[in-house]
This record gives structure tokens, C-alpha cells and sequence, in this order.
């Protein structure tokens, strides 16, 4: 009980927070115009996936390390809207640390151990994404829930995987963050930022000046030169700003984490 | 003083920064096939963390300079930009103002608790070319422990900390208000106390035959050099120093180190070459030709655990104890938001927001493998340490702006949240947190499961 009323006094704050003068914006159209680069970016995994399979197949460690990375940028760029729209299948891809399937489950044996026993490993992958692949064509699509997943992303990013992050097997963690950002960036061209620009043209260059921000600091040459407190303060900033634009856009307050609206 | 907590650092595989040939680059040390020694743990793996007495505390409450000390020891920003980079702060090695026996940086360190602060790694001008490193110490009792560095070389506690960052890490040189507070901060930290010592540092209370001995034998003259005993120079007193060095044959002049809490800073000696009390007696009964029996040597070591030992010296770590030293921490903003003080601000920004992004990740999102059940309650704790992620984001923007009034608002929105709602939000998803030792385990043996699938044979 204490934890429902705490979580509704978040909400209210954070609500009311959000609740400035709002124009409403016609962005159905805008998300619908995102859809085929949703399909194109889940398109590249499933191919990536299923080269990774014939490589596996074949036993060639190097094709199946290529293909597997091939296969995560095509991910990683989608994250946009994954964890919002199809929760379950992005459990199921991009479970960590230890997972059964998916993804980082394939890189611990090809990375880690080296080995290419991963066939009923990428046999999952490749159904979980056709599948993904199939529902795009006409799964719902909302600004909310894309303007969520990418404010959502933004936050992550910031995170700065010093540490190695979760791709650090296969040391491709610059290269999930560097997809993270081209992500946000393409999603915020496509659905939101013509639209901010019509409400508050000088809100919308902040989020242009904090996307190319953060894809000038991802753009270094390896993950330990990057600018860790240069990017988390990027993202936290093209957070903010997008908070900001919620309101102009006639969305709600986006939410900080799936699932939790 | 918060310990850092990133999930790969829990591994205990050697992540921290890794400097080569003067070349210093960020993690991880020697890439995936860094093996820690044993008795390694980086700390982010420990739920029980040393405990911090503080002077203040007991006398009414911490004052502005102590909690903006606390906060600078924390940063990651005052050592520079290779320690920024890394994510180290004062408070890496000296864990709640303790020591860090579990500390272990490669290529910098030759055992778990010690560190070549004249090493290339931090400071390539400061290197001595020499692999030389020096034990952690405890900084409990600091106010009372002068001269400072372990050869007391340096009188003043503010010219140490000034040479600790400036010298050995090649930090910014910090401003008199941050230097003044770290050395605050430093001086309120009190040992733990003890109730096994009386006054003039008598052993009191229920004490056993053996400590008793113990206690004639540490005031005994040596019997080679009647002018010596050990209580010369750990004068039984409230710190047990003389504040002085010595040459005790372990390689050169070194300060006098205390024995208060001393059961708590193993290794000891100046380079930490020994672990326990056992093996420093027998150093002193070999170089001094002491001539103790073995009943004597354990007479000696009950004594000296009964001097060093302390009350609770550590304690859980949980919401609670974590959210207290956030607020502490936040308190500053109190007073730099009014006076538009932005370096104080962005320093309390960066440092507060770390903590909060690091406890964040005591809550594994529903992606984690390693915990079930819970969801939306950690979803409910995530979302609300984000949300105090980015109104510090917010108050700083505004400060840097010159908007204090927002700011303002921005830091009573803050305080409310973290008064009403985070409490209960991340207590409630506790159960589901890296703060249950069933989860913590379950989540670091995954981690570890992964990692070590880089060193099986193939």
C-alpha cells in the first residue's frame, strides 16, 4: 500500500511536472513514417542472424563473429522502440547477464569460449526476430510510446559502459552505443523534431546540439577514451530537452523505463 | 563516503584503469585476462561495508564543509582526468574513510590492500620507475595520526591531501573551499570506539588472563635495548602513537601507525607485506631478538586485538545507509544553489548523479537473467532514481544559467521526491535488489559465469 501510494505521488509530481502548454501535433503520420526503418533495422539483424547461423553451420568462427555483429547493429539501433513494443521478444534477444538465448548468450560461447555450438542458440535468434520482422508491418504504432523509447534510450546511453558493458565479450560495446545514438537520432528526424521545430524552434535545436553532442563523444576511437562525463552529461541534457518537448508536442511526460506508464 | 558499484567491477577480474608505458587509458587492466589474486574483492562485490563514526554526528550533526568534503572524497573529479575517467575517488581506496583491504589494481599493486602512488599510471611525472607500493591506510582517527604519508614526511593533513591529488594523481589543483572541506571531512572521521579501553589506553572490562599478559609484554623493556618497548613508541594513549618514525627493519623510516581499529587494517607494516598480527609480532621478535615464547607471541597478539578492535566496525549495506549519505551529500546543494555557487553545484551534480545511477543498478532491469519476481517494483525504483537523475541534471542547467529561482524549485521537487516517494519505492523493490545477498550472489555468479567463459581452453 505504502509502495502504491509512494509510486502515485512520483507520478503526480512527475505528471505535473510535464503539464505546461501543450500543442498538440499531428505525429501519427510522423510514426508511420518511422515504421520501414524499424522494419529495415530488424531487417539487418534477422540477416545478420541468419548468416550467423550458416556460419555456425559451417563451423567458421570468424564469419560467425562477423555475422554476429552485423546481426547486434541492426539491434541495437531498434532499441528505440524494442523494450516498449515487444517487451517480451527483447527479454528474449537481449537477455544478460547469463541468458539461455539471445544474444549475449551466442557471444559468451563465440566470444568467450570460442566455440560455434550455438546452433539451437541462433535458431532461436532467427525465430524471435523473423517474428519481430513479421509484426512490424502492421503492429500499432504511437508517438508516445516512441518518443518513451527513445528518451529511454537517451538515459541509457549515458550510462557510458565504462565498465565494458554488456557487449564487452565481443568488445562491442562503442559500437552498441554508437548504434544506440544513430537510433535516437533517426527516430527524433523522422517523428519528432519537424514538428518540435513548428512549436519551439529554439527547444529543438537544443536536441539537435545534444544528439550531435553525443554522436561527435561515441564517435571516438575506443570505449576507454571516450568522454565518460561528457556523455552522461549529454544524454541526461537530451533527456531534459526531450522532457521539455513532450510538452510541446502534445505528448505526455515521457517514462524512464518500460513498462512503467 | 559511497562505494562504487558498476556491475563488471563486481567481477573481480581486475577492472579498474590500466596504464602502460605512460600511455594511461581507462579499463580494463590487461583487457579480460586479468586474474585478481586471492582474497580480492573489488568492493562493489561486498554488501558489508566498513562503517564511518563520525565526530559531528555524535556532537549534533555534519556541517556544510564536512558533507562538501564527504562529496568531494567521492568524485571522481577531484583526482583527474585518468582517475575521472575510471571513475576513481578518494573513497575507491579509503572505503568509508577505512582502509580497503581487498583493493588490488594490477601492475600497481603487488597484493590485495596496497598501491604505488609513484607509479606511471596516474601521474607519469610522479613515476618513480620502481614498483613500490604502499599499504592502504585507515583514515579513522586521522585528526589525532600526524605527521601524514606513511613515512611522515609531511606535517600538515592539508598538504598531504593537496600532494595526494596535485603530486600523485596529477589532479586539478582543488580550490581552498574543497581542499578545507576534504580536510574537514577527514578530521571528523573517528575511530570506532572501543569499550575494551580505558583511560591512559588501560585495558578495561572483562579481559582475559592471556591480553592481560599481553598488556605487561607490550610495556616490557626490550631486553637488548632497555630504552625500547613496543609501548614507546605506541604509546598506550588515545591513538597509540608516538608520532614519530622509526626504523623497525622493515626498509627505512617509517611513521609510528596506530593500533586503534587497528584489527580492521590489515595488511600492515608500511607496504602491507603482512597479514596479520601473528607475523608482525614475529617481525619484531626476530629484528629485535625479543626472545618470546610462543605463549608470549600469543599474549602479545590477544592484546593487540583487544587495542584494535571496535564496535560494529562494518555494517549492511542497504537503502537506507545508502539514501542517508545521498541526502547528505544533496544538503550541499542547499546552500551553493542560493549563492549560484555553479563548481559546488556541478560537482554535487555529477557525484550525487553517479550514486543515483549506481544505485539504480542495484536494481536489475527486467532484462537480467539472475533475478525474478518484482518487476514492477523495481521498475517503480528505477524510474524514481532517473527521475532524481535528471532533476539534478535540471538544477544544474538552470544554475549554469543563471536561473536560480528554477533551480530552486527544481531541488524542493527533489527533496520532496526523496522524501516521499523514494524511500518506500526502493524498500519495496529491496527484496528484488542487489542489496538481498540471494540476489547479489545470484547476480555476480552469473556475471562471473559469463566472464569466465573467456578462459575456458579452446
Amino acid at each position: 500500500m505504502t509502495d502504491v501510494r509512494s509510486a502515485a505521488c512520483l507520478a503526480l509530481l512527475v505528471l505535473g511536472m510535464g503539464m505546461r502548454a501543450t500543442i498538440a501535433a499531428p505525429l501519427d503520420d510522423a510514426a508511420e513514417r518511422y515504421r520501414p526503418y524499424m522494419i529495415e533495422g530488424i531487417g539487418q539483424a534477422l540477416a545478420g542472424a541468419r548468416d550467423l547461423r550458416e556460419r555456425v553451420v559451417a563451423k567458421d568462427l570468424a564469419g560467425a563473429k562477423k555475422a554476429w555483429i552485423s546481426a547486434r547493429a541492426g539491434w541495437e539501433r531498434s532499441e528505440v522502440f524494442t523494450a516498449g513494443f515487444v517487451p517480451e521478444l527483447d527479454a528474449k534477444i537481449d537477455a544478460w547477464p547469463n541468458a539461455d538465448s539471445g544474444f549475449h548468450a551466442i557471444e559468451a560461447k563465440l566470444f568467450g569460449a570460442g566455440r560455434t555450438d550455438v546452433e539451437s542458440d541462433t535458431d532461436a535468434l532467427v525465430e524471435h526476430l523473423d517474428g519481430l520482422h513479421r509484426r512490424l508491418r502492421d503492429m500499432p504504432l504511437t508517438p508516445q510510446g516512441l518518443l518513451d523509447g527513445t528518451v529511454r534510450l537517451a538515459y541509457e546511453v549515458g550510462e557510458g559502459k565504462a565498465d565494458g558493458g554488456e557487449s564487452r565479450l565481443s568488445g562491442t560495446s562503442l559500437d552498441d552505443m554508437r548504434n544506440n545514438v544513430a537510433g535516437i537520432d533517426l527516430a527524433h528526424r523522422t517523428i519528432f523534431a519537424a514538428a518540435l521545430r513548428k512549436t519551439d524552434a529554439g527547444l529543438a535545436d537544443v536536441v539537435d546540439a545534444r544528439i550531435e553532442q553525443l554522436k561527435a563523444i561515441v564517435a571516438g576511437s575506443d570505449l576507454p577514451h571516450i568522454d565518460i562525463r561528457g556523455l552522461r552529461r549529454a544524454s541526461e541534457e537530451l533527456v531534459v530537452a526531450l522532457q521539455g518537448a513532450s510538452a510541446k508536442l502534445g505528448l505526455q511526460r515521457p517514462t524512464l523505463e518500460a513498462q512503467s506508464r | 563516503m559511497i562505494v562504487h558499484r558498476s556491475w563488471i567491477a563486481g567481477l573481480a577480474l581486475g577492472f579498474l584503469i590500466a596504464g602502460f608505458h605512460g600511455r594511461a587509458v581507462a579499463f580494463p587492466v590487461d583487457g579480460d585476462q586479468t586474474t585478481l589474486p586471492p582474497k580480492t574483492e573489488l568492493n562493489e562485490d561486498a554488501l558489508d561495508k566498513p562503517r564511518e563514526v563520525f565526530r559531528s554526528e555524535i556532537a549534533g550533526g555534519k556541517s556544510y564543509m564536512i558533507n562538501l568534503g564527504n562529496l568531494a572524497f567521492s568524485s571522481a573529479a577531484i583526482l583527474g582526468g585518468v582517475a575521472r575517467q575510471a571513475g576513481v575517488s578518494c573513497g575507491t581506496c579509503h572505503v568509508n574513510g577505512a582502509g580497503n583491504a581487498k583493493f588490488f589494481m594490477p601492475k600497481m599493486s603487488t597484493r590485495p590492500g596496497n598501491f604505488d602512488t609513484t607509479g606511471p599510471l596516474f601521474n607519469p611525472k610522479a613515476d618513480n620507475l620502481v614498483l613500490d607500493p604502499v599499504r592502504i591506510p585507515s583514515l579513522r582517527g586521522a585528526r589525532y595520526l600526524a605527521p601524514y604519508g606513511n613515512d611522515g614526511r609531511m606535517p600538515s593533513l592539508r598538504d598531504f591531501v593537496h600532494n595526494v591529488i596535485v603530486n600523485e594523481f596529477a589532479g586539478p589543483e582543488p580550490s581552498p573551499v574543497i581542499l578545507d572541506a576534504l580536510v574537514a571531512y577527514i578530521q571528523d572521521i573517528d575511530f570506532l570506539p572501543n569499550p575494551s579501553l580505558g583511560p591512559g589506553g588501560r585495558l578495561i572490562g572483562k579481559i582475559s588472563d592471556s591480553e592481560r599478559r599481553g598488556e605487561a609484554l607490550f610495556k616490557k623493556p626490550f631486553p637488548h635495548d632497555p630504552n625500547l618497548s613496543c609501548a614507546g613508541c605506541h604509546v598506550p594513549s588515545g591513538a597509540f602513537v608516538d608520532h614519530q618514525q622509526h626504523d623497525v627493519g622493515s626498509g627505512g623510516l617509517f611513521k609510528t601507525p596506530t593500533l586503534r581499529n587497528a584489527d580492521f587494517n590489515a595488511p600492515y607494516f608500511h607496504d602491507g607485506r603482512f597479514d596479520s598480527y601473528d607475523q608482525v609480532v614475529g617481525h619484531f621478535d626476530r629484528v629485535f631478538d625479543l626472545g618470546l615464547a610462543a605463549q608470549d607471541r600469543r599474549d602479545l597478539v590477544a592484546y593487540l586485538t583487544a587495542v584494535g578492535d571496535g564496535t560494529q566496525p562494518y555494517e549492511n549495506d542497504g537503502v537506507g545507509a545508502t539514501l542517508k549519505e545521498i541526502n547528505d551529500f544533496a544538503t550541499v546543494l542547499g546552500t551553493a544553489i542560493p549563492a549560484g555557487d555553479k563548481d559546488t553545484v556541478a560537482l554535487a551534480v555529477e557525484t550525487i548523479g553517479n550514486e543515483l545511477r549506481e544505485l539504480t543498478e542495484q536494481f536489475p532491469d527486467r532484462k537480467n537473467t539472475s533475478v525474478s519476481g518484482g518487476e514492477q517494483e523495481r521498475v517503480y525504483a528505477r524510474s524514481a532514481l532517473k527521475e532524481l537523475v535528471l532533476t539534478l541534471r535540471r538544477i544544474d542547467i538552470a544554475v549554469a544559467e543563471g536561473r536560480t529561482s528554477d533551480a530552486t524549485t527544481d531541488y524542493r521537487n527533489y527533496r520532496y521526491l526523496m522524501v516521499a516517494a523514494v524511500p518506500s519505492l526502493l524498500g519495496g523493490a529491496q527484496p528484488w535488489s542487489l542489496f538481498n545477498p540471494a540476489v547479489h550472489d545470484a547476480h555476480y555468479a552469473a556475471l562471473r559465469k559469463v566472464m569466465q567463459s573467456k578462459h575456458v581452453p579452446h
